[in-house]
């Protein structure tokens, strides 16, 4: 009977094979880097509030002034309008503003959660600046 | 035939990728102070800055922590101005809970204000799907 031959690599390879360990280490960073923004928190840049006394300007700007009720209604420079009319006005208001800056107000008893909701509107629609207005109660 | 001489750096390689998976793991969680559970509002415009800075949080029972540390209501003028002499254009982070009263926040918006804080962002969530 023919005896067979076995076969032999000339170098046997020594150690681990950690080639696919590195594969799985590498998709596993890209992995982390793809995701990690989304776990952690972000946030809005605003002005913080202040009472000032308005000073005359010579350049006059289109204005931006949102005030938010109680009842849930906003007013966009001292006019009623609905959340939708809002953003139907904003970038046109915007537009013609050079300085793009929206000064928001609310009322005693308004959630912190609308006024981000609007202040995340202005800036979707193109606001530069964020202010947030503290009247004297 | 002659057997080439090389050196296996697939160990290094490993321990290499393991060290930056955990310094991608740890330094967030190192760099900002978001171990008390507040459910921020969410915003589509959010802007993300891994950076050392001051977070000031005020949960829906009305509690007031700064870098994680609970403080008295009257307390955080001094603290914050205590942590701003070290660095004025420190990032202070304001946390609130999206339920509470918007007057409140200016509150603490005002008083950060008031001590010389530089650059103030209101901490925020990215909504689901986003």
């Amino acid at each position: 009977m023919r005896k067979r031959k076995r076969l032999r690599f000339e170098h046997e390879p020594q150690g681990l094979i950690l080639n696919s360990l590195v594969d799985i280490a590498l998709s596993l960073v890209i992995g982390f880097i793809v995701t990690i923004p989304l776990f952690f928190e972000s946030g809005i840049f605003v002005n913080a509030p202040g009472v000032a006394k308005a000073g005359a300007s010579d350049v006059s700007d289109i204005k931006v002034n949102i005030h938010l009720l109680d009842d849930g209604a906003i007013l966009l420079n001292e006019e009623i309008v609905t959340y939708q009319r809002l953003t139907e006005l904003l970038p046109e208001l915007l537009a013609r503003s050079v300085e793009r800056k929206v000064i928001i107000s609310t009322e005693a008893y308004v959630k912190y959660e609308r006024v981000i909701t609007v202040l995340d509107l202005a800036k979707q629609k193109g606001a530069g600046q964020l202010a947030l207005l503290r009247s004297k109660r | 035939m002659k057997r080439m001489a090389n050196i296996d750096i697939l160990p290094m390689a490993c321990v290499g990728l393991i060290l930056v998976l955990a310094m991608m793991i740890l330094a967030p969680l190192v760099m900002t102070h978001t171990q008390t559970q507040v459910d921020v509002p969410k915003a589509h415009t959010s802007e993300i800055k891994t950076e050392e800075n001051l977070t000031i949080t005020y949960t829906i029972e009305g509690r007031l922590l700064v870098n994680d540390i609970e403080i008295l209501p009257e307390e955080l003028d001094q603290v914050v101005a205590e942590e701003l002499a070290r660095d004025p254009y420190q990032l202070v982070i304001v946390r609130a809970d999206k339920d509470v009263l918007h007057d409140d926040v200016l509150e603490i918006l005002a008083s950060m204000k008031k001590v010389g804080a530089k650059r103030i962002a209101c901490a925020t969530k990215r909504p689901k799907g986003d």
